[in-house]
């Protein structure tokens, strides 16, 4: 496998604070994910790959040179940063024509270009509108147009499904995985697991600015399995459901949560308690209004690994 | 820990982009920022109202030559206004003009890098093919547009009309200088007033609080100059006041007498601190990332 980015025991100081930990790590063709909580490191290190930080040691190459004060590099990279980046009273096909330009393409290629990342991201119908007036998914889009307008080599995309709604992840999901399967060299990060699960079987895992673990996803998956999930369940007959998962060998414990018809399920097999859980609220007739997980256990694997 | 490496046979696809080298990086910077000014709410209006002391100067100019046109309305005046270096000392120490510079500039210049770091796009900035000079010139050049239009443009035009009014080339035989000068004269306030609008809008990510910083700054400045010299009752006062420096300098552009009783040279000084204090600013505040300490 050839690599593209190629980190050796890069370290990164705020201050006194410590954002990356002498990390050595390469990354190859494809999609590659980096999963960490909150706080990890995992924007520092993206910011080290485009060269908007320099490292305090080690070194980083990308496409076999240093980021760091290398422009040209640029033109072969594209950066989706995690955090909006726009003028609000600009339109989206102002905003990507002003960032196009700066890669030096004259002004009809500039606008084909940005056009046909419009296209691509869903917005063309959207682009005469101000940016303000764009929705949380379509702001996402429009950073991802943005990252690949310029055709780059390696992206970087830094939490690019925070926020959006499930169609939204949907698409932007389908999105990035044609760019995986085109042959570039994709790094995503984000700090939920299914997310990186639906984009790529490869991942780095980094916590407190070191590298815990990298490979395949099911390895993650199973050390996830071996802590019980707790699933989350509002519904109009909360003492109904519960008394039905009573005795049920994949749930570990019940309790009912704080909020008005919540009840907390612990279970040790994710998919069979999903499974028993669609059938018995079919079967009672119960009328839920949320399903979600509180803690998709990300943290208790870090815990894990970490060894606390 | 490594829990498992997969061996992933990969090809490498070639990048079919192309590597363009542009010479003017910074110019989508200055298009975009001259294109914002003018989306501002009573921008336009002020900026047209920004030529009228240009306008009345050259109106002035033709008086000057047809007055024999407009003798019924000044009857004993034979020369009452000369159109001289003097006359166009008079225009760019004018304190409407540079009122208006101010104004313009308070407008178009506040949010040019106040809003970059509310908006955080200096690091979509800086993940292109940029250098910060690079940036730092696209935004410079809004300033630099702005301020031409009010002190280039008009001191050429105050040439060109003189002139064809005149029917003559006596004028520009008699102060072959005078052109490099109205030139030397745009370039010092370009130079000035586009560091001073930059090194502001870099001081907050709040481009109100600098819109109004932009104006006050310069008249605060002129304030305590007016103090300082009621206390102290010395010519050298005015070095604390901007506008007493940048009126030394026009003064020696010109040829004419420099309104303080002290060397120009003093004022350069002054004025060649501030503008390499705000470089420096500017270099250190302009981050590609917010660095957390």
């Amino acid at each position: 496998m050839t690599n593209v980015i190629e980190a050796r025991d890069l370290s990164k100081w705020y201050g006194n604070i410590l954002g990356l930990n002498e990390i050595s790590l390469d990354i190859g063709p494809g999609i590659t994910g980096l999963l960490g909580p909150n706080g990890a490191g995992k924007s520092t290190f993206m910011k080290l790959i485009t060269g908007l930080l320099k490292p305090s040691r080690g070194r980083i190459s990308v496409l076999g040179g240093s980021p760091w004060n290398n422009p040209v590099l640029f033109s072969r990279l594209g950066f989706c940063p995690e955090i909006d980046s726009f003028y609000e009273d600009i339109t989206g096909l102002e905003f990507l024509l002003g960032m196009i330009r700066l890669h030096g393409f004259p002004a009809a290629a500039a606008r084909s270009k940005a056009m046909a990342a419009l296209e691509t991201v869903e917005l063309a119908a959207d682009r005469d509108r101000k940016i303000k007036g764009y929705s949380r998914g379509m702001r996402q889009r429009l950073k991802l147009a943005q990252t690949i307008i310029h055709d780059p080599e390696v992206y970087i995309l830094d939490e690019p499904l925070t926020g959006l709604d499930p169609l939204g992840k949907r698409k932007m999901i389908k999105l990035i995985r044609s760019l995986g399967g085109s042959g570039k060299t994709i790094l995503v990060s984000s700090h939920v697991l299914p997310e990186i699960e639906a984009l790529t079987s490869l991942i780095v895992l980094i916590h407190q600015g070191k590298i815990l673990a990298r490979g395949h996803i099911h390895y993650i998956r199973d050390l996830i399995e071996k802590h019980p999930h707790q699933i989350s369940v509002i519904c109009d007959r909360p003492r109904h459901l519960a008394a039905d998962f009573v005795g049920d060998a994949n749930v570990s414990r019940i309790s009912f949560g704080p909020s008005a018809g919540e009840v907390v399920f612990e279970t040790g097999n994710r998919d069979q308690f999903y499974d028993r859980l669609g059938k018995s609220l079919v079967e009672k007739g119960i009328e839920v209004e949320e399903i979600s997980s509180p803690d998709d256990n990300l943290q208790a694997v870090f815990e894990y690994l970490t060894g606390k | 820990m490594d829990v498992g490496t997969e061996v992933r046979e990969k090809g490498y696809t070639g990048w079919e982009g192309r590597l363009i080298q542009r010479r003017f990086k910074w110019s989508p910077i200055a298009r975009t920022g001259i294109q914002l000014a003018f989306r501002k709410k009573r921008f336009k209006p002020l900026f047209a109202i920004s030529f009228l002391p240009a306008f009345f100067f050259l109106v002035g100019i033709y008086v000057a030559e047809r007055l024999e046109d407009f003798r019924a309305f000044f009857r004993e005046a034979n020369s009452f206004i000369a159109v001289d270096p003097g006359f166009f000392r008079a225009y760019y120490s004018n304190g409407s003009i540079i009122l208006f510079i101010l104004l313009v500039l308070a407008f178009a210049g506040s949010g040019l890098i106040a809003d970059d770091l509310k908006n955080n796009s200096l690091q979509l900035y800086f993940s292109r093919p940029l250098r910060k000079k690079d940036y730092i010139l696209g935004k410079l050049a809004v300033p630099a547009f702005f301020v031409s239009l009010l002190t280039f443009v008009p001191g050429l035009l105050f040439i060109i009309f003189k002139l064809i009014f005149s029917g003559s080339f006596r004028f520009i035989t008699e102060y072959p200088w005078l052109p490099l000068a109205v030139v030397g004269q745009s370039v010092l306030y370009i130079g000035f007033f586009g560091l001073y609008t930059l090194s502001l809008s870099a001081a907050s990510r709040n481009s109100r609080y600098v819109m109004v910083l932009v104006v006050l700054v310069y008249f605060f400045s002129e304030i305590l100059s007016g103090i300082l010299k009621l206390i102290f009752r010395s010519p050298y006062t005015g070095l604390f006041s901007l506008g007493g420096n940048l009126n030394q300098i026009t003064a020696v552009f010109f040829s004419q007498k420099t309104p303080y009783a002290f060397s120009p040279v003093w004022s350069f000084l002054v004025l060649s601190i501030l503008a390499v204090a705000g470089f420096i600013f500017l270099f250190r505040k302009i981050r590609g990332v917010e660095v957390i300490k």
